[in-house]
């Protein structure tokens, strides 16, 4: 009789979900829908709000350039995470993975830049960059090499050099999943491979890549999701300059919002990334939840 | 014979790689160190990166804590995390312990609800949220920032607990109904410490997040007495020119507990995270 208490259908049980689902409706829910509301109107914060319908979403994709090479920047810097990190994070795990001496520290070596602020990691490359005294071109003199420039304020260069600054300190998350996915492909598969005679690398394609499928999954969705939001090195390094250069959908809202007081138009960028984001996010969901 | 030699030398190259690369890696905190302790003097005199500073500068060091106000960032940083963390785990744990151990309808639809916050960027939320904080008088109030970091860890909470709490075997509610507890003893009595690993996970990646954000702690404070450690920091930057040895000495004391709690908990970091992608 006692044991059946475990399932029964009490109101009390929702009570367990309540804490969780105030403060989440109250921080997430209810302001992401006050957002879209928001972008219907021409608002500087503070005066009148005018109901202007979709014009403020007509405007950015008509009208502002800066939006579309906003845009733009953030979809590049969204490919070259995918195809940069993720490349570097693997390499880092199948060699990590393998087990000599050392290797511990190796992986506490590419990992910890992962926890220092983002913040702190663009203060320290902006030093790095320091077209005078900075590290990198004081490197170049010092082997002769003729490359010396202002790395961050070179429109030309300084979206790769934030981006540099980024996988220096992103790399480590991507790997740890990596090498957690590597280390749950059963072993006699991969002997059983190279009995059947496949080759190191022809082993890795056809065998362990397959196997890992779920890991990757989860790296593309977390590096695309967190690629869309990256907001605080760009901030700290070149806050989206020069000229736009690295104007990331982020930034520009803040600056927006924040800055000029065009808050109508900086919710409606804020809105925009998150209708890019359902993209990503619903087949993942759906992923995820075909897991249970 | 052959192929002893040949594995010695892939070892080699292995090493030799593997050492290359820690270098470049390790070389944005060596000078950040080596800018930190150097003195003005040696600065206009061109001294280069690459020789060791003639007189070490401890002068940085006092300047970022007197007047960089470093010691109350921390301060604030720390009640922040030392409120947030707990709580959210709290929270987060209760939803996840109804989401796997109660009869509930629609768990799959609650579950996904939470799980989209994760991916939502922040930015949707601050102009709303900055307009309701204005209105609850909340802007610049220790309530108000560690209230909107809760709300945004609650998807990652519940994804981690809620996958390691799915995995305890059901058999021990029943064992624990038996001898008379009820679901609030058997959250916190057992299920709870069971998922000790997951906690300490949680524990410490929440820690790292709190710690170290940056964008809403700007626009929820912007009383300098009360700004955490990334806000703080930033006030370094150009308000005295743009002083390179006291700002590099300034993000060195500010990323030497978190270097510190990551040393202590390494193992958690690798453990826990392959315990997420498990789930």
């Amino acid at each position: 009789m006692k044991a059946k208490r475990l399932s029964e259908a009490s109101w009390k049980n929702y009570l367990f979900l309540l804490p969780a689902g105030i403060i989440y409706l109250s921080v997430i829910v209810v302001p992401v829908l006050y957002s879209f509301f928001i972008s219907l109107f021409k608002w500087n914060g503070v005066g009148e709000m005018e109901f202007v319908k979709l014009d403020n979403y007509i405007n950015l994709f008509s009208n502002d350039k800066v939006f579309i090479t906003a845009l733009k920047n953030n979809l590049l810097w969204v490919i070259l995470t995918i195809v940069v990190t993720m490349t570097i994070a693997l390499a880092f795990a199948v060699v990590l993975n393998k087990k000599f001496r050392g290797r511990t520290f190796f992986r506490g070596v590419f990992y910890f830049p992962c926890v220092i602020a983002p913040i702190a990691v663009a203060i320290i490359w902006r030093w790095i960059y320091n077209p005078n005294i900075g590290f990198i071109n004081e490197f170049l003199e010092l082997i002769g090499a003729n490359f010396r420039q202002s790395w961050l304020s070179n429109p030309k260069v300084s979206i790769f050099a934030v981006f540099a600054a980024s996988v220096w300190q992103s790399i480590g998350q991507p790997m740890i999943l990596f090498l957690a996915g590597l280390q749950s492909v059963p072993v006699e598969v991969l002997e059983a491979a190279r009995i059947d005679g496949a080759s190191g690398p022809k082993k890795f394609l056809f065998v362990t890549v397959p196997l890992m499928k779920e890991t990757f999954v989860i790296v593309i969705a977390t590096l695309i999701i967190s690629s869309m939001k990256v907001y605080d090195v760009v901030a700290g390094l070149t806050d989206g300059g020069p000229n736009n250069a690295t104007q990331m959908l982020s930034t520009y809202m803040y600056s927006q919002t924040f800055q000029y007081s065009n808050v109508g138009t900086g919710t409606a960028v804020a809105c925009v990334m998150v209708l890019m984001m359902l993209v990503v996010i619903v087949p993942y969901i759906i992923f995820t939840a075909k897991e249970d | 014979m052959e192929e002893k030699k040949i594995k010695i030398l892939k070892y080699m190259f292995l090493y030799v790689s593997l050492i290359l690369i820690s270098i470049i890696w390790i070389i944005p905190i060596i000078t950040l160190i080596m800018t930190a302790v150097k003195s003005k003097q040696d600065f206009f005199s061109g001294i280069s990166l690459f020789e060791f500073p003639e007189n070490i500068e401890w002068s940085n060091f006092t300047n970022a804590f007197t007047k960089g106000r470093l010691l109350t960032y921390m301060k604030n940083d720390l009640i922040i995390s030392a409120l947030k963390v707990p709580l959210g785990i709290l929270v987060e744990a209760l939803a996840a312990f109804a989401l796997t151990r109660l009869n509930i309808k629609h768990k799959t639809g609650i579950f996904i609800f939470f799980l989209i916050g994760m991916m939502l960027p922040m930015q949707t939320a601050l102009v709303p949220i900055n307009i309701i904080y204005s209105k609850l008088n909340l802007i610049n109030t220790y309530f108000g920032l560690f209230y909107v970091y809760i709300g945004f860890g609650i998807s990652f909470g519940i994804l981690i607990l809620r996958g390691f709490f799915k995995e305890i075997p059901k058999d021990i509610d029943e064992a624990a109904y038996i001898d008379g507890c009820n679901k609030l003893r058997l959250f916190w009595n057992i299920i709870l410490p069971i998922a000790k690993p997951a906690v300490a996970t949680l524990v410490i990646s929440d820690f790292l997040a709190t710690w170290n954000e940056y964008l809403l702690a700007s626009v929820i404070i912007n009383d300098n007495a009360l700004k955490t450690v990334p806000a703080g920091i930033m006030t370094f930057v150009g308000e005295h020119g743009t002083d390179y040895g006291y700002l590099c000495a300034g993000v060195l004391i500010s990323v030497i507990p978190v270097l510190v709690v990551y040393l202590i908990f390494q193992r958690y970091f690798v453990e826990g995270m392959s315990g997420a992608v498990k789930s």
